[in-house]
């Protein structure tokens, strides 16, 4: 059973890979608009996680979409770390044999929820919302709706979050201050107003 | 300056100098604020419910527990939290509306001052210890079973909790549950179940043309305020109706009135005699019994004793005689002397000659559960429960939901006479007076953490149980919800029939799902019956409908006698905020201005000016109010919405504990009241308390929110003028 599942995992992955592969090229089509990213860098600290979660290879090996494990970001004001159960849907097969998925597994098996450490913040008294962000900059975007893939949404999140695709654990590399914000705002044609935030 | 060691004024200087940037288009400037990372830990969900997403929030049905109306209330949760309260739009009594003691509840549940594991006195002090400890002591004391010699001393309680405490005092062989409750129509209680023949009948405040209402704060205070403010609302709206509010210090009620007079305190029963002689000449039937005392009150006389002149007394019964129906209200300073029963009979009186009774004031039908009916607590028995501590009757008392020591006033010496009682225990989730005062402490979960159902005293239309559930995981492992700790107790007492519950949860969910098929109407089975109550958080029981049946009592009012030593009267306020005291720990509540003075976080004495003048008192002077039991030093705080021989001093400050919030601030007006009882009712005369001011010299500002003066300075600020002149100039 355990095996037909794995066989059955591998060819999904494979046809959804390829799949993902075809829209990655199409994605380079010049047509897709992305936000103007406000100037301005961060050189964060390194954050060590319980479990050094590689980025790098769900995206830029695997392809898979960002939105697949931050999946409340279009629906939330947070975009939300994955619950372990999702973790667990694939990795109940795959790369059991690595220690990162072994230490995974003994935390679910333990039924404890993962301490995972914040690296992005905004102070209590902002009100950032994903949902409002990722509505006007890919599922409002005609384009990049249409070419759906980890390569064409990671420029997005890229503006707030750098490019994940070339990093392990995440690291905060952008100012996230409020002149940058208001500077995106005022490149991008977001709103103006104190109360949007500052509720 | 790094992001870490920002302090306030360099954070703020920042948020300037960013503000500016946005201000310069584009300007890019540096900041250092920055968040620090990999501090704060993010915990995912292992497996969520399909329908949780993290930041947004789900909203639960349960019971508001701050004051004993019990409105229903939704509470937002999100990421496992309670984070707002807002009232259930499915309750009949709050309607979606909650007030701002029900909004502060989130402040109790995640007060820093929460007790959070069984406490044990050991050498004079309150002691952390294990529950096995803390179960096998209390097993313990109660084998030796004392019976009459053990007592529950409680708050008002109903529902399900109430069902098991009345098993577990009968498990104990005893029959002492006094229910505490300082505020609350006590005495009217009785006098309606006297004169309608039922205790809370309804008030249908929308048919009435014109409520009168002595001293009933139902905007503020009086039985179910957040109900009434909605009624009150519907009162004012379509063909307008008025508001005569007669009082010795204006409530939140008065404020609102059309008409707004000062009375003597303890005189309004005279008033409502004398408002029913002018209409009784006016050939309004008296019933029989009362004939005698209507007759003894001429406007004339009344005007001498209340301090109401004639012509007011007679305008009032010709607005009645106007406006039928009407609906006429006795509150807590009609009840709160030694004729309470009296004169609130005499207010009752008014409603059965004007014909109000059937028409604004309807029977709330029979409620079909006795059992889980409102036990409605009294000061009647505190006083009981400090003569039976005193004369040595008890070994073991339970204490919940009440603070008895601190609303005893001193003549009770409650502090000494519970140095009697061998084993106290206080199931408490606050280290207030009584729980310091305790042998043990069992901590209790929160409200919104716990089970329960409650059945408000009061119920405005078809009668309801109001079910709590918790809102989120406890806070702290060990907690006990209080059913728990009831069913605990129930099984240490080897009471067999309550083995089969493992937890309150799976009583209550057993009692609810078994209720007569006939509440059940639309439910599949008794689990989705079960789901259907915990969404809409109330459950409709059909009451039967009766009919009342007025009865006159005969009235008899003693004379005012005047008191040299002591000129002036006391009046223990009402706010809808620290209410009697219980709320003093929730920081929203003491920051929110009281709904007339304005002040906060302290407490203050009402005087008139024109007293304050003949005193030499100037608004903060710190003065000593004396009574023959006792003296407190409280603000001046000068104001004209007071009786020129009362001095009015909110209860609800002057904690000797109950945590960082409430302790040592202000006084507690309590413990100066003198010894007067309603010779009826057994209950303590919350108004009959007689005092006299001294300027102690010293003085100290008052913190008021907005501070401002009754004075135009001449300025013009809002133009006025004399119906007179209004009459000559604009020829109406």
């Amino acid at each position: 059973m355990k095996d037909l599942l794995r066989r059955w995992l591998l060819t999904f992955l494979c046809v959804g890979g390829f799949l993902i592969g075809t829209s990655a090229a199409a994605s380079e089509a010049p047509t897709i608009k992305y936000p103007v990213p406000p100037p301005g860098d961060y050189n964060g600290d390194v954050v060590e996680q319980p479990i050094e979660f590689p980025h790098d290879i769900h995206t830029k090996v695997n392809k898979i979409n960002c939105l697949y494990c931050h999946t409340y970001g279009r629906r939330s004001k947070v975009a939300g770390i994955p619950p372990t159960s999702k973790c667990m849907g694939c990795h109940r097969v795959i790369a059991t044999d690595k220690p990162r998925i072994q230490k995974l597994t003994e935390y679910w098996e333990k039924r404890q929820s993962i301490p995972w450490k914040k690296v992005h913040d905004v102070p209590d008294f902002v009100h950032f919302t994903h949902e409002r962000h990722l509505k006007k900059f890919i599922f409002d975007n005609e384009d990049l709706v249409q070419n759906l893939s980890v390569d064409t949404v990671a420029p997005v999140c890229a503006a707030c979050h750098g490019d994940l695709r070339e990093m392990t654990v995440a690291r905060k590399v952008k100012p996230m201050t409020m002149g940058w914000c208001v500077a995106c705002h005022e490149a991008n044609g977001g709103p103006g107003d104190c109360w949007k935030c500052h509720k | 300056m790094s992001g870490n060691e920002l302090n306030r004024r360099g954070f703020l200087k920042l948020m300037g100098w960013s503000a500016a940037g946005a201000g310069l288009a584009g300007c890019d400037l540096p900041s250092t604020v920055t968040l620090e990372q990999g501090k704060e830990t993010v915990l995912s969900y292992l497996s969520p419910e399909e329908y949780v997403i993290p930041g947004i929030g789900v909203w639960y049905a349960s019971t508001c527990m701050q004051c004993a109306a019990f409105c229903g209330i939704h509470g937002r949760v999100r990421e496992g939290h309670a984070l707002k309260l807002e009232g259930n739009p499915d309750s009949p009594l709050n309607r979606g509306k909650l007030c701002q003691m029900g909004q502060a509840g989130i402040q109790g549940h995640y007060n820093p001052d929460r007790i959070t594991q069984p406490l044990l006195r050991k050498d004079g002090k309150l002691t952390p210890i294990g529950w096995d400890e803390a179960w096998s002591l209390i097993g313990q004391k109660i084998s030796n079973a004392p019976g009459e010699r053990f007592a529950w001393v409680t708050g008002t309680v109903s529902g399900h909790q109430a069902v098991l405490l009345a098993a577990h005092t009968e498990a104990m062989g005893s029959k002492n549950h006094f229910a505490v409750e300082v505020i609350g129509p006590h005495v009217g209680r009785a006098v309606n179940q006297d004169m309608l023949g039922e205790a809370m009948p309804r008030l249908v405040l929308d048919k009435a043309k014109l409520i009168l209402s002595l001293g009933a704060d139902f905007l503020g205070t009086w039985v179910s305020p957040t109900h009434f403010a909605t009624e009150y609302a519907k009162f004012r709206s379509g063909s307008r109706g008025m508001l005569v509010q007669v009082e010795p210090k204006m409530t939140l009620t008065g404020g609102n009135a059309d008409m707004w007079v000062p009375i003597r305190p303890g005189t309004e029963g005279v008033l409502a005699l004398a408002i029913a002689n002018v209409l009784m000449k006016g050939g309004a039937k008296v019933p029989e019994a009362a004939i005698a005392a209507v007759s003894a009150y001429e406007p004339a006389k009344a005007a001498e004793v209340t301090g109401v002149s004639a012509e007011r007394i007679e305008k009032i019964a010709a607005l009645l005689k106007e406006h039928s129906p009407s609906l006429v209200l006795a509150g807590a300073p009609v009840e709160g002397h030694a004729h309470g029963y009296q004169a609130a009979a005499a207010v009752q009186l008014l409603n059965i000659m004007l014909g109000n009774v059937g028409q604004t004031i309807v029977s709330a039908g029979g409620f079909p559960f006795p059992q889980l009916a409102a036990k409605s607590g009294s000061t009647r028995d505190l006083i009981a429960f400090a003569d039976a501590a005193k004369n040595q009757k008890l070994d073991v008392a339970f204490f919940y939901g009440a603070n008895p020591v601190y609303s005893a006033p001193h003549f009770l010496a409650l502090p000494e006479a519970l140095q009697k009682i061998p084993f106290k225990v206080a199931f408490a989730q606050f280290p207030d007076e009584t729980a310091e005062a305790a042998d043990l402490v069992i901590p209790l979960a929160s409200y919104l953490e716990d089970w329960g159902t409650h059945v408000a005293a009061y119920q405005p239309e078809e009668a309801g149980i109001t079910v709590q559930q918790p809102l989120m995981e406890r806070m702290y492992n060990d907690t006990i919800g209080f059913g728990d700790a009831l069913l605990k107790l129930l099984k240490l007492g080897k009471s067999e029939q309550y083995a089969a519950w493992e937890d309150y949860y799976a009583y209550l969910r057993n009692a609810v799902a078994t209720l007569p098929a006939e509440y059940k109407a639309g439910a599949a089975n008794d689990n989705a019956f079960w789901d259907q109550t915990l969404q809409k958080g109330v459950l409709k029981v059909a009451a039967a409908a009766q009919e009342l049946k007025p009865q006159v009592p005969e009235i008899k009012l003693p004379d005012v006698q005047p008191n040299e030593g002591y000129p002036l009267y006391l009046v223990p306020s009402t706010q809808l905020g620290l209410w009697d005291g219980r709320h003093a720990n929730l920081p929203w509540l003491q920051e929110a201005p009281d709904q007339i003075s304005k002040v906060v976080w302290d407490s203050w004495a009402e005087i008139h000016p024109a007293t304050a003048a003949k005193l030499g008192i100037k608004e903060d002077d710190i003065i000593e109010i004396a009574s023959e039991q006792g003296s407190i030093k409280v603000k001046a705080y000068l104001f004209k919405g007071v009786h020129q021989d009362v001095v009015a001093v909110p209860m609800g400050q002057g904690h000797e504990a109950y945590g960082r919030y409430a302790k040592n601030r202000g006084v507690n007006v309590l413990k100066i009241l003198d010894p007067v009882i309603d010779a009826k009712t057994r209950e303590l005369a919350l108004y009959g308390t007689r005092v006299k001011l001294a300027n102690t010299g010293k003085n100290e500002p008052l913190v008021i929110e907005g501070r401002g003066n009754n004075s135009q300075r001449g300025r013009k600020l809002v133009v006025t003028i004399s119906a007179d002149q209004f009459r000559k100039t604009e020829g109406a």
